[in-house]
């Protein structure tokens, strides 16, 4: 037993430790720092053999982790994750539950101590608590028996307080400091994002940014479609975004994913691997992924999309950083909307300054061909009669000779001048695009050039529909389809395969066609879209087929391409913008009777089924050579409200089926994918109400029959 | 004898007017000209109230219209009123365009054909064909 006069020294002692103690810890703001040297502190000024601090984590709740211990044994257990059950069964657990200190004198019954820490003899834990909370525990370990008695709780608890606000105050300090290195990198995105202003650069640049500033493993941003049924991936870091880019990746918007739950709900949220509701991330592309974080982008109350932010670590986000994220994510929708804003404003006036350009040019071209035919004409006629002039006159044969031979000289030129001007013509028109069943257009195509026993199609199944001008589409397949025909020319074997496939590139669809005809030399591959230049030696061969079909694609943004190998042949490659219609439109119910003449067909396939899902009354009638439709037991065209006539039928011809109608023929709408002067002529004389352009879509089929 | 084929031909084009004048003239019709749709106009009334109203009308779409200014339909204008004097007159259209709306247009209007210029040479058989269909 201790006499009061050594009692009151060691309480001085403890004391005077304690304003030591205190006095170093509080100047300690970092917690790192704080927990590497408050052991030691302690220790030193007391003379203990073995301090620790245990603390509470989140991440392991109902456990008191050990986060600081004195020494080589310290570094071990840390090393260990050494971890208190928050209970009686140990000493610290004990005291953080009753918020009091404890004093074991004798520990050597104790396993712990006698495995890991030999030398304790005497054991005090004692709370650390803030105002009402206890944040951890410290526990002081002596070598001595009986080490502590309960008079140095009071000071030895006067320091563990000290303790306990200084370790909240370094806390606190941590998390401003990272507070304010998140802001800081916020701004730093924020002010490097919001100067790209063009969205193909800005997100890719942005995930990039966002992984190197903030050291995540991966970020992604997601733009939500237009239905707002999904949140489509639009950059992605690294080869796993690549990847994931090229696969389409979209998520739906809802409570299936991360991203979809939080542009659903405008929240963020942070998934974890650790803790109590931990979250497997099971994506093989992203094998690293511990922890993920869901921002959603939002612009005016309205959801945009979300980022992603991703972390190899375990614990890498709180609900601390959320705010400081999200300032982040809020100034990369600002900065996506006004690339947005930007994009949509140059594509308007891109558009704007095209229609104009082109109405330009048309109206000059179409001015300068007006002209040209005009002029060109009388030339021509003018030839004519002379000829027969010479022919009538008493002319000597060599006289005769001499004059028919200038004759043709001009008749040569006016006939190369109309024939440009023919050449001219037709793709210098405006284009009017609009969704088409381009399967069909070739196929109409075929046709018309009466070449369908020599072409084979690979359609897939399903393809979308093109938005092009069907018109000017057939110009230009027609311009691909005789260049085929020619290279096979004189060959026993002619074969022109036509695909139409949805393209790899996004938003495009792929047309083929390929022949087995002679090839065209690698030298002259280039000089074949040259006006004007023709490898084809001929005086039938102006060299304008092919730069028609260029300008053509290109005036709706596709693009052609070719391949040829010289005796093997050679494939044009067309690409099309491609068009998904939103939603599936229905036709308005209608009651007419239709009846529908074309060929087994696509185009034919949708008519009928729309018109019959509406309530329409619909007959078909098969064309088969030698057999006149209306002998065809059954089929009174008189009896239908309205006819439909294709234009382009295999086996028979428009015209004949409109004259064989007799008067019914009023009753007739022909329906062509290619609005020519010569054949709507012809169609209107043989008794058609009109000529239209094929229905692609419900909206104009409806249009047709409700007309 | 039997009396020409008469037929009003209306274009503003002079070198055309005149080459399709000629070549009309020796196939053996009976030829008049105008170079604008109101003389092509006058020249149709004097005929139809005479013994010997035109059998055929020529015209041509882009010329100075009745306002006396330069119009892509002149023609169908002209076509128009040669049509609520004379219904059954067979008409064809001439155009150097080849354009569908317009194509569509003069038919419906009454047009028996469209001729595009320098795409088709037939004019004389054309102008058979149509008397044929007229009749």
């Amino acid at each position: 037993m201790l006499s009061r006069q050594s009692n009151f020294e060691r309480q001085a002692r403890l004391l005077q430790a304690a304003a030591k103690v205190g006095h170093a810890i509080t100047s300690l703001l970092d917690l790192d720092t704080l927990f590497g040297q408050v052991v030691d502190i302690i220790c030193d000024n007391y003379g203990f053999y073995y301090a620790g601090v245990f603390m509470f984590d989140p991440h392991q709740p109902g456990y008191a982790v050990l986060r600081t211990g004195r020494g080589e044994i310290g570094r071990k257990l840390i090393e260990q994750g050494h971890k208190l059950k928050i209970d009686g069964t140990s000493m610290i657990g004990w005291c953080i539950n009753h918020k009091l200190a404890r004093i074991t004198a004798d520990v050597s019954r104790d396993a712990v101590h006698r495995s890991v820490l030999p030398e304790t003899r005497s054991e005090m834990a004692l709370p650390l608590i803030v105002g009402d909370q206890v944040i951890g525990a410290l526990t002081i370990q002596s070598a001595e028996h009986d080490a502590f008695t309960d008079m140095d709780i009071t000071s030895l608890q006067a320091m563990a307080d000290q303790l306990a606000i200084a370790i909240e105050n370094a806390r606190t300090h941590t998390q401003i400091q990272h507070d304010a290195r998140l802001l800081e990198i916020a701004t730093d995105v924020g002010r490097t994002v919001t100067s790209i202003l063009e969205l193909g650069k800005l997100l890719p640049k942005t995930v990039d940014l966002i992984c190197e500033s903030y050291g995540f493993y991966y970020a992604a941003v997601f733009l939500v479609d237009e239905a707002g049924e999904w949140a489509v991936l639009r950059a992605g870091r690294g080869e796993a975004g690549r990847i994931m880019l090229e696969r389409g990746h979209k998520l739906p918007v809802g409570d299936h994913s991360m991203i979809g739950w939080c542009v659903a709900h405008k929240q963020a949220r942070i998934a974890l691997d650790v803790g109590q509701e931990a979250v497997r991330f099971d994506n093989p592309l992203l094998p690293k992924t511990c922890s993920e974080m869901a921002l959603p982008l939002i612009v005016q109350d309205r959801v945009i999309g979300a980022v992603s932010v991703q972390s190899e670590e375990k614990a890498a986000f709180s609900h601390d950083d959320i705010a400081s994220l999200q300032a982040m994510a809020d100034l990369l929708a600002v900065a996506i909307e006004n690339a947005r804003l930007l994009a949509e404003l140059e594509a308007a006036h891109r558009e704007l300054v095209r229609t104009k350009t082109f109405e330009a040019i048309a109206s000059a071209t179409g001015e300068a061909i007006h002209w040209i035919g005009n002029k060109a004409m009388p030339i021509l006629t003018t030839v004519k009669r002379m000829r027969a002039d010479v022919a009538h006159a008493a002319l000597p044969k060599s006289d005769a000779e001499s004059l028919s031979e200038d004759l043709d000289l001009i008749e040569e030129s006016a006939r190369l001048i109309l024939a440009v001007k023919e050449g001219l013509i037709g793709q210098a028109r405006e284009h009017k695009p609009r969704p088409a069943m381009i399967q069909d257009v070739l196929k109409d195509a075929v046709v018309r050039l009466g070449i369908a026993p020599v072409v084979a199609y690979q359609i897939a199944e399903p393809v979308p529909l093109a938005r092009v001008d069907t018109t000017q589409m057939s110009r230009a397949f027609t311009n691909l389809l005789k260049n085929a025909l020619e290279a096979m020319e004189g060959q026993a074997e002619q074969r022109i395969t036509i695909g139409v496939a949805p393209a790899s590139e996004p938003g495009m669809m792929q047309v083929t066609i390929a022949d087995n005809g002679r090839g065209i030399p690698a030298e002259d591959l280039d000089k074949i879209w040259v006006t004007f230049l023709t490898t084809k030696n001929s005086k039938e061969h102006l060299g304008l087929g092919l730069p028609a079909c260029l300008q053509i694609v290109q005036e709706i943004e596709g693009k052609i391409s070719v391949q040829s190998q010289v005796g093997a042949g050679t494939t044009f490659t067309i690409l099309l913008p491609a068009i998904t219609l939103e939603g599936k439109a229905d036709l308005p119910a209608g009651t007419k009777s239709l009846l529908l003449v074309d060929d087994d067909d696509d185009g034919r396939r949708f008519a009928q089924a729309a018109l019959l899902g509406a309530g329409y009354h619909v007959q078909v009638t098969p064309t088969v050579t030698g057999i006149d439709p209306w002998e065809i037991p059954g089929v009174d065209p008189g009896a239908f409200d309205r006819i439909l006539v294709d234009q382009s039928l295999e086996q028979t011809n428009a015209l004949d089926v409109l004259r064989a109608m007799g008067a019914a023929s009023r009753r007739a709408v022909v329906v062509t994918s290619s609005l020519v002067v010569e054949q709507t002529k012809e169609m209107l004389q043989a008794g058609a109400q009109d000529v239209v352009l094929k229905p692609y879509t419900v909206q104009e089929l409806a249009a047709l029959v409700t007309a | 004898m039997e009396e020409p084929i008469r037929i009003l031909l209306v274009d503003d084009e002079r070198p055309a007017q005149r080459s399709m004048e000629k070549t009309l003239l020796r196939a053996g019709f009976d030829v008049n000209t105008a170079s604008n749709v109101a003389e092509g106009l006058e020249l149709f009334q004097q005929a139809l109230h005479s013994p010997h109203p035109f059998d055929v009308a020529v015209l041509d779409l882009n010329m100075p219209n009745f306002e006396g200014i330069e119009s892509p339909t002149a023609g169908l204008d002209l076509l128009e009123k040669l049509m609520q004097a004379q219904p059954t007159l067979p008409v064809i259209v001439l155009t150097a365009f080849d354009e569908v709306a317009k194509t569509k247009a003069a038919i419906n209007a009454g047009a028996r054909d469209y001729f595009v210029k320098g795409r088709e040479e037939g004019l004389v058989e054309l102008v058979n064909k149509t008397l044929a269909g007229g009749k």
